[in-house]
């Protein structure tokens, strides 16, 4: 019981295939109560299928899956109550509007007298509750499916990409209401491929590539664990900055701006390759020496970007 | 089962439906329309004439006297042709399917049979038509029973075998009053259909579907609120076919419970025939295609618009597996007729049906997203 109640979501060996494609292969990780745990993964890693099977919307084809201390596969309805969803690529009765939504969903729960004002409160749209779903922007929308997702009051709250297609104005008006849920002290569980998002908002995250969890915590102690290193980035036009770099050993690279990024074990590391610079009388503009971030860290464990990169994308 | 549930869906639908005014337009209007155009087709069945083209070659008093008895008849509008232009040509000229051409000589042999008891006397009224007319030879029958008529009544002997027409009905109907109940259950099922099918689909790319799999609403719930919401619309649109038939036509049917029930089931059936579909066929697209191969065979084998009579027999017992045939027939049974058992029967067969697609769609409407 003790475990029960401090790990609201507890997977174990959870195994997914879709014919003899393997989607999830054998994951096990918990989610306590109270935390904001990202589910953390590039487009076709297997985040979506692990969030609906704890959700109940899919069902596993191994493992054990408990959501509140009963199995998502035998107690569907029990659990259904107590949770609340927010789907990848949200939407809604075109032709109806905010309060009408929020008032259909809350009869679905049969919560007759929901706080609906308080609820279009939290997510800021007070302004908006007359207007049609079809007639609101994208982050809005998104807006309007949190509220949804909190109109049972649930313990746990599952979104799955909860800022993808948004721009940054509505990812951040997002955010802020998600921080607003981690202040209420609700149990978040979100999956996403934002960074930046993971590190701002979870307390932890498990990070997913190809179907298997390759690492787990806080994002200071993925940080911690997984980069033993500093990262220097050099701004100059002089081609000869690169090429003292490497000449020393180190394994420099140009970034998407031209920048020189150097991986250097210590500060020492820094200082020996300023001086080299400095002897050589090659200028440089900018200095910045940092540890990495999430995102580093993620290519560094998997070999591979979060994000395909827009220019490939485009070019797709 | 949730009444709650199923009251909150019914609202988001009814209002969606309402605030769609597009929709909701075509929805009322389709078969408003259907039954202003094919209500004035049949009405001039009830009423209808030919227009025939006469050339008289005799010119003569008793040739003319012929042709007032043709025109008298009340079946043939005619329309004289001068007897110097030559009639086949006519016929091409002037896209007409049959001229009858009274030869000269027509008053003297009619003298010669009737005055000097000639028996070999004889005129020969020449038919010259345009065989690619589907309505020419039904002309020509009418014309071969009037000149029968003629011939048997020169003949001075009294017919040896008569007939009489005793209708089954105690008032006389029109055969539009046979085609409305035909079209309300027409109507009845591709609004139930066709709405389902895109309602369904819709939600489904939209993942809307997939979010009411998150909340307490089931399938029993979703199917059922569908359901009445169909029944509502069905209700709506019945009602203003019959007033526009009443209004425009002078319709009048015999309205019981009958009418209700057999909406009922007809939307039940169709609306569990959407559900199946849309389990299979995934785009928005290819379900409108699925439903208009479903909704076409149905509509104009299964004697909504023309009796099913008219069909060769392969294609009549085909339209008795028709659920649709049986809607008709007891739309028919209790709106013309007013004849329970007959409904009852039809009722049997449609609410059978309508029971198993219910049971199907239950099954067939994917709510979680399975192993």
């Amino acid at each position: 019981m003790t475990n029960q109640a401090e790990h609201v979501i507890e997977v174990e060996h959870l195994t997914k295939r879709y014919g003899e494609l393997p989607a999830v292969n054998g994951i096990s990780f918990t989610v306590s109560k109270g935390e904001v745990f990202a589910f953390l993964g590039p487009n076709g890693a297997g985040k979506t299928t692990t969030v609906e099977i704890i959700e109940t919307i899919r069902t596993p084809t191994s493992g054990k899956v408990r959501l509140l201390g009963m199995d998502v596969t035998m107690s569907k309805h029990d659990i259904v109550p107590r949770i609340g969803v927010l789907p990848q690529g949200f939407s809604s009765f075109d032709r109806i509007t905010v309060r009408e939504t929020l008032q259909y969903y809350s009869r679905l729960f049969c919560r007759g007298k929901n706080d609906i004002d308080g609820l279009i409160d939290l997510v800021n749209l007070k302004d908006k509750t007359r207007e049609q779903y079809k007639n609101l922007s994208g982050g809005l929308k998104q807006r309007l499916g949190i509220a949804i997702v909190l109109v049972n009051d649930p313990e746990v709250v599952f979104l799955d990409e909860p800022t993808t297609g948004l721009d940054p104005g509505a990812r951040r008006e997002v955010w802020d209401v998600l921080l607003g849920l981690k202040q209420k002290g609700k149990t978040v569980f979100f999956t996403t491929h934002y960074m930046e998002e993971a590190e701002l908002l979870a307390d932890a995250v498990a990070i997913i590539s190809k179907g298997n969890i390759i690492a787990m915590g806080s994002p200071r102690e993925l940080i911690e664990s997984n980069a033993k290193y500093l990262l220097l980035t050099l701004q100059s036009s002089d081609e000869r900055v690169f090429a003292i770099v490497r000449n020393m050993g180190f394994e420099p690279e140009h970034d998407n701006h031209k920048n020189i990024k150097v991986r250097v074990a210590q500060t020492d590391d820094v200082l020996k390759i300023l001086n080299a610079i400095k002897d050589a009388g090659a200028p440089f503009l900018n200095l910045e020496v940092r540890k990495p971030n999430l995102e580093e860290v993620f290519l560094q464990l998997t070999g591979e970007a979060l994000r395909e990169d827009p220019k490939k994308m485009a070019a797709k | 089962m949730n009444l709650r549930i199923i009251r909150a869906n019914l609202v988001v639908k009814l209002t969606s439906f309402h605030r769609e005014r597009t929709t909701m337009f075509f929805t009322m209007a389709f078969p408003i329309i259907l039954i202003l155009v094919f209500g004035t087709i049949f009405m001039s069945q009830d009423n209808v004439s030919y227009h025939l083209c006469v050339q008289d070659l005799d010119q003569t008093t008793s040739s003319a006297q012929s042709i007032k008895t043709l025109e008298h008849d009340g079946e043939f509008k005619i329309t004289r042709v001068a007897p110097a232009v030559n009639a086949t040509q006519y016929v091409r000229d002037n896209k007409v399917n049959l001229v009858l051409v009274i030869p000269k000589g027509y008053e003297g042999s009619l003298r010669q049979r009737t005055v000097f008891d000639n028996p070999n006397a004889s005129a020969t009224i020449t038919y010259i038509y345009d065989p690619s007319s589907s309505s020419v030879v039904t002309k020509m029958q009418i014309l071969d029973s009037v000149l029968a008529g003629i011939n048997q009544e020169m003949s001075g002997m009294p017919p040896f075998i008569r007939s009489a027409q005793r209708s089954i009905l105690t008032r006389q109907y029109r055969f539009v009053e046979f085609f409305v109940p035909g079209i309300i259950a027409m109507s009845v099922m591709t609004l139930s259909l066709f709405s389902t099918v895109d309602s369904d689909t819709e939600l489904r790319q939209k993942g809307i579907i997939r979010k009411l799999s998150t909340t307490p609403i089931t399938r029993t719930d979703w199917i059922l609120s569908g359901i009445l919401y169909q029944f509502i619309l069905a209700v709506i649109s019945t009602m203003a076919m019959l007033l526009v038939s009443r209004a425009v036509f002078h319709v009048s049917l015999h309205i019981d419970a009958w009418l209700p029930a057999f909406i009922l089931l007809d939307v039940i059936a169709f609306v569990g025939t959407g559900m199946s579909l849309t389990r299979f066929v995934k785009e928005a697209q290819s379900a409108a295609a699925a439903a208009n191969a479903i909704s076409f065979p149905m509509m104009f084998l299964s004697g909504s618009f023309f009796p099913i009579e008219l069909m060769p027999g392969f294609l009549q017992k085909f339209a008795k597996i028709l659920p649709l045939y049986y809607v008709n027939e007891g739309l028919r049974a209790s709106m013309v007729f007013a004849d329970n058992l007959a409904a009852l029967k039809d009722a049997a067969v449609i609410g059978a049906f309508a029971a198993l697609v219910f049971i199907l769609g239950i099954i067939a409407t994917k709510w979680e997203e399975g192993a």
